[in-house]
């Protein structure tokens, strides 16, 4: 099972360098978005398996599930707010 | 006396915020005062019925209703300033900036504004701990006036703000307007000055052991002196 | 009681983990902060209070208002607060002490020893002297070459530790300790209120370190974060505002929970509204976070953004309408009693009402236009912090005094001490508001200005207040040894606390109560609550037994490390450069190592109840459930530095292309090697749980040896980078950002390496195969998320 994960954490990141090599031809953002999705997958897949977050309580894995969510929201309301001021 | 537009939007918005800043006081206060002595303890008193006793966890207490009344009382009247507070802010910093009325005008000036070109920016410098204002000149290099900022009386002046050093804050106290001064950014404010005669300008961030004597004049003075002062000072140099 | 063992005074204070005690000297060191602070402050108004004064330099003058403000907040607010959480709070949700009381002693010393570091600076050259909100670029190296900063820098960052270690055992406790029965609905309003002050911590102060860190590392290594102009001011005005606003709540809440308690306690009547007062307290934390953009409000974001933090700061004050009228309710057919405790409570909600109506003005973004930087801001916010914050806390004081130390204050006395101080404040602060014209931290003014009655005035009311507060330590030091015995109950209060004696025993409670359905305590094995537990004598001196070196130890390892690094004096005046002092970082590293092996061999038990209220999280063990918590604060932390280059990176013009700087390759290999190192992390804790000592110690190994490699390559990349020449940290941004948060994340690596060498020692004495795997649990936890970051570092530094 771990191994499993193992593997797909490896194939994705594959994915990501070749990815990269052929950044010219995807327009930036998405290239970017595409890599930061990647990035969560894996990250979720790490915390969900290897810190066992999935057979965690329930409790839990709502208490880092919604403080995850919440300091996302914080960080992507700074983002926004740096970039709608000239 | 008004003595800018600017502190006028100002005057009036603090005089709203400040009577329904002492309305809501006086109530609060009178309430509480009035429920303090009138529920005082008196020799006489005796502990209410609902009293909570060591041993068991009081009960809840209170209407939700009353609850929701002050939210929504509170809600009206802070809806109130918000909407005043951004009619205020509309007229700060319009949509679009407003054009300086004049624009320092000589006739080779007029000519560039009359070939569609923006008129060129005044601009105020923070440095450590002096001001410094560029007034923009049509043909020579722009001329730095050190510590005393002159604008022709009744007119839009359009003034960008920044830093050469640290970070500054670029206030003129008796307008009510200021802005932040950020080396490597420019703010804008404008303003437009109704009466002749010398304002303060000071820093109004710390930015140092001179801090404190980081002070400028603003000398408001009528057209046609400004107009032989920039002349002077300016296009023969 | 009479056959107590009583240590001698100095081991049994300098190594307590009892949180009563641990409160304690939190309370006493905060008040001596206070009065430092306090002294600092009346130099300055009385070198304000005409014009043209020169009884202080410009220069010290600065000092003074910069510490003053720093004290305050960090070293007095919050501690003298958390004394009152240390003490009271366990005994108010029925436990018998925090969850890590070693943590606990450790977060204290930690404390200790950071105000030290910060008062030290005014020796070492300068203290900060740019106002506690140190804003950028005037704290960068160039404009302030002098190491006070430095050492101040030293010093939040020790405070921080402590602060976040305290959040960490504080939310633990509070989920997992409540007595039988005691469901969070259930809890006063006091501990209420820290709940929710550790979570805006939680929050917060990742947020404050990672600017503090980024300062440090711009003064000390060159980098250019805050002294950039794609950087700079707006970066550090972000980061500092992002923490600095919910950090002004942190210090508010828990005066404002001990005011909610006290008020019905005095009005014998219960608390009006009390679950609308404690989800008003909530909205406010969540809103909190998104309304720092009005510090900000004339720094050009642009009218937009303006607006919509004047709408969310507006917003803001509603929640505290709620809790204000309710507070007030609770005096309808009431029977108001006035001594100390609740004339400043009812005083500090007064206060507190002028400082929140005020502070409606500032989030006006018009208003602020003209109000911003001058004395109507200063006024604002004393009317909160002092007259809403101190003055609630004193309420604690006197409230909490008798139980503390089982006699009665003075009750005349305090009620001067109250006039004096009411009265004093008043006129200290209020002509404030009328100099809204002058600006704040300057070191005089002209007597043009007209400014000076309004200053004198002030100044006046100062030494009224501060006067008054000498009344209040005569009261209670005196009182403390000749007041009559309290009883347990003075009050006739009804929250857990006053069901034990006072002082209470070491133990605290006897034996743990139980809440019944109806709300009912019962203490004791009655028929038909069998939950309330019996504690043998045994346990009756475990407390004196919880006495442990390690945390003053560690503490005071970590103390003369940071001062080690920021002691150095600068070697070359342009560019400023500092020389670290390296005896006092060996000592300091060489210390905290010794104290980590001592405080993980020491045997030192914490009973944990059999049967406590524990909703939500009834299946965590404790342990668990802190790692997870520090996890989150470590995810705003790098959350905060990758924010940072981010903001850094798009006010480029300019950055290098992909690939031209990093081999991918390079990169490739390193989050190859750290998944494995995930996987061989994951193998150990499968090897633990079934028993096989050849397959733990083969991950573990494999681990470590993965983790070597990582670092292996890192420095590889990191040298090759560097001996270009092109790309040294001193280079401009790419490379500033790329060698800090990476360099950061090794860090991380780095412990985590050490970690593993711990295990392995252990494993080879043959530990966490027999089922106490959970140090390889936890050890596993810390390890995945360092690899979380890492998955994210990698393709925002290579990739893009």
């Amino acid at each position: 099972m771990y191994l499993l994960v193992f593997a797909i954490l490896v194939g994705g990141t594959d994915i990501e360098v070749n990815l990269a090599s052929v950044q010219s031809a995807i327009p930036y953002g998405e290239y970017v978005s595409i890599l930061l999705g990647l990035a969560a997958l894996k990250a979720a897949l790490i915390a969900m398996f290897y810190q066992h977050l999935k057979y965690e309580p329930k409790s839990l894995s709502t208490w880092v599930l919604v403080g995850l969510v919440i300091a996302s929201l914080l960080m992507s309301l700074s983002f926004i707010q740096l970039h709608v001021g000239h | 006396m008004a003595v800018s537009n600017t502190q006028i939007v100002f005057d009036n918005l603090y005089g709203i915020f400040t009577d329904l800043a002492v309305i809501v006081g006086l109530i609060v206060f009178a309430l509480m005062v009035y429920l303090i002595i009138r529920y005082r303890d008196k020799r006489s008193s005796q502990d209410p019925e609902d009293t909570p006793r060591l041993g068991r966890i009081p009960l809840g207490r209170g209407h939700g209703r009353n609850v929701l009344t002050t939210v929504t009382l509170s809600t009206i009247l802070l809806a109130v300033l918000i909407f005043t507070s951004f009619a205020a802010v509309d007229v700060l910093f319009p949509a679009s900036e407003p054009p300086a009325t004049w624009c320092y005008g000589i006739p080779a000036y007029n000519q560039t504004q009359a070939a569609g070109q923006s008129c060129p920016r005044l601009e105020a410098s923070g440095h450590q701990f002096y001001w410094t204002f560029n007034y923009p000149v049509p043909l020579a290099k722009p001329h730095p006036e050190v510590g005393i900022f002159r604008v022709p009386v009744n007119s839009t002046v359009v003034l960008d703000v920044t830093s050469t050093d640290v970070f500054h804050d670029f206030g003129i106290i008796e307008f009510k307007i200021k802005t932040d001064a950020i080396p490597g950014r420019t703010n804008t404010i404008w303003f437009v000055p109704y009466h002749n005669g010398t304002y303060t300008i000071q820093c109004f961030e710390l930015c140092g052991t001179g801090h404190y004597y980081m002070t400028a004049s603003l000398k408001v003075m009528p057209v046609a002196d400004f107009l032989s002062w920039y002349h002077n000072a300016t296009v023969t140099k | 009681m009479s056959d107590e063992i009583v240590p001698a005074r100095a081991r049994r204070w300098l190594f307590t983990t009892n949180h009563k005690e641990v409160g304690v000297l939190y309370l006493v060191t905060s008040l001596f902060f206070f009065i430092a602070a306090g002294l600092l402050a009346l130099t300055f108004r009385t070198q304000l209070s005409v014009p043209n004064n020169n009884l202080l330099s410009p220069d010290l003058y600065n000092q003074f208002v910069t510490v003053h403000g720093l004290l305050m907040i960090f070293w007095v607010l919050s501690p003298f607060a958390f004394g009152f959480a240390n003490y009271i709070l366990p005994l108010q949700i029925g436990a018998r002490d925090l969850a890590f009381p070693r943590l606990n002693a450790m977060s204290y010393w930690f404390y200790l020893f950071s105000g030290v570091a910060m008062i030290m600076s005014f020796f070492f050259g300068s203290a900060p002297d740019l106002g506690w909100t140190l804003y950028s670029p005037q704290t960068s190296v160039q404009y302030t070459p002098s190491i006070g900063l430095n050492i101040g820098a030293a010093a939040l960052i020790l405070i921080v530790v402590s602060i976040t270690m305290s959040s960490v055992n504080f939310l633990v406790t509070m989920f997992k300790m409540r007595a039988p029965g005691m469901k969070l609905r259930h809890m006063p309003v006091f501990p209420w209120a820290i709940l929710i002050t550790i979570f805006m911590m939680l929050y917060a102060f990742p947020s404050f370190l990672a600017a503090v860190l980024l300062l440090y590392v711009d003064r000390a290594f060159g980098t250019f974060y805050f002294s950039s102009i794609q950087g700079g001011a707006l970066l550090w005005d972000n980061v500092f505002w992002f923490f600095g606003h919910p950090e002004v709540y942190i210090v508010l809440f828990p005066a404002l929970g001990l005011i909610a308690d006290v008020i019905p306690t005095f009005a014998r009547r219960p608390l009006y509204g009390s679950k609308y007062i404690i989800g008003s307290m909530i909205a406010a934390a969540v809103i909190s976070f998104i309304v720092w953009g009005h510090h900000m409000f004339v720094t050009g974001i642009g009218v937009t953004s303006t607006k919509l933090y004047t709408v969310t700061t507006i917003a803001v004050s509603l929640p505290f309408d709620v809790m204000v009228i309710a507070m007030i309710e609770t005096l309808v057919k009431a029977r108001v009693k006035l001594k100390a405790a609740s004339l400043f409570a009812l005083g500090a909600v007064a206060l507190f009402v002028i400082g929140g109506i005020t502070g409606v003005y500032l989030a006006s973004v018009a208003l602020d236009h003209a109000l911003r930087g001058t004395y109507f801001v200063v006024a604002h916010f004393h009317y909160i912090m002092v007259g809403g914050s101190i003055m609630g806390l004193i309420a604690g004081l006197y409230y909490w005094f008798p139980k503390i130390t089982g006699r009665m204050y003075n009750e005349n006395l305090a009620r001067i001490h109250f006039g004096m101080s009411f009265v004093g404040f008043n006129i200290l602060y209020f002509p404030q508001f009328l100099l809204l014209d002058m600006p704040r931290r300057i070191a005089t003014y002209s007597a043009s200005t007209g400014w000076g009655p309004l200053n004198f005035l002030s100044t006046v009311g100062g030494f009224i207040f501060g006067g008054a507060q000498l009344l209040l330590f005569l009261n209670l030091f005196l009182s403390q040894r000749h007041g009559s015995p309290s009883g347990p109950n003075p009050w006739d209060a009804w929250t857990l606390e006053w069901s034990l004696p006072s002082p209470p025993p070491p133990h605290d409670f006897d034996t743990v109560p139980a809440i019944a359905e109806d709300g009912t305590y019962h203490f004791g094995n009655s028929p038909g609550y069998p939950n309330g537990s019996r504690i043998g004598n045994g346990y009756a001196h475990s407390h004196l037994e919880g006495l442990s070196p390690w945390p003053i130890v560690m503490a005071f390892a970590a103390f003369i490390f940071f001062l080690g690094l920021t002691i150095g004096q600068p070697t070359s005046p342009t560019p400023v450069s500092y020389k670290p002092f390296w005896p006092l970082i060996f000592d300091g590293a060489i210390l905290g190592v010794i104290s980590l092996f001592g405080y993980s061999r020491e045997r030192f038990s914490v009973h944990e109840e059999s049967r406590v209220e524990s909703w939500p999280f009834r299946e965590v063990p404790n342990v668990k459930l802190g790692i997870w918590t520090f996890l989150g604060a470590e995810v705003i932390f790098f959350g905060v530095l990758i924010g940072a280059y981010f903001f850094v990176r798009t006010n480029s013009p300019t950055w290098p292309a992909v690939g031209t700087l990093f081999t991918i390759r390079n990169g490739f290999a390193m989050t190859l090697i750290l998944l494995t190192s995930s996987l061989t992390a994951i193998m150990a804790l499968v090897s633990a749980k079934i028993g096989s000592r050849n397959g733990l110690i083969a991950s573990l190994l494999g681990t470590f040896g993965l983790g070597i490699a990582f670092l292996y390559v890192k420095a590889g990349e990191w040298i090759e980078l560097g001996s270009s020449g092109v790309f040294s940290v001193a280079n401009g941004l790419p490379a500033t950002s790329y060698f800090i948060t990476t360099g950061t994340h090794g860090v991380h690596v780095f412990a985590g390496m050490c970690m593993t060498v711990y295990l392995l020692v252990n494993t080879l004495k043959g530990r966490y195969l027999k089922g106490d795997y959970h140090a390889i649990e936890h050890f596993g936890l810390y390890w995945h998320f360092v690899d979380i970051v890492w998955v994210f570092l990698f393709p925002l530094f290579y990739l893009i």
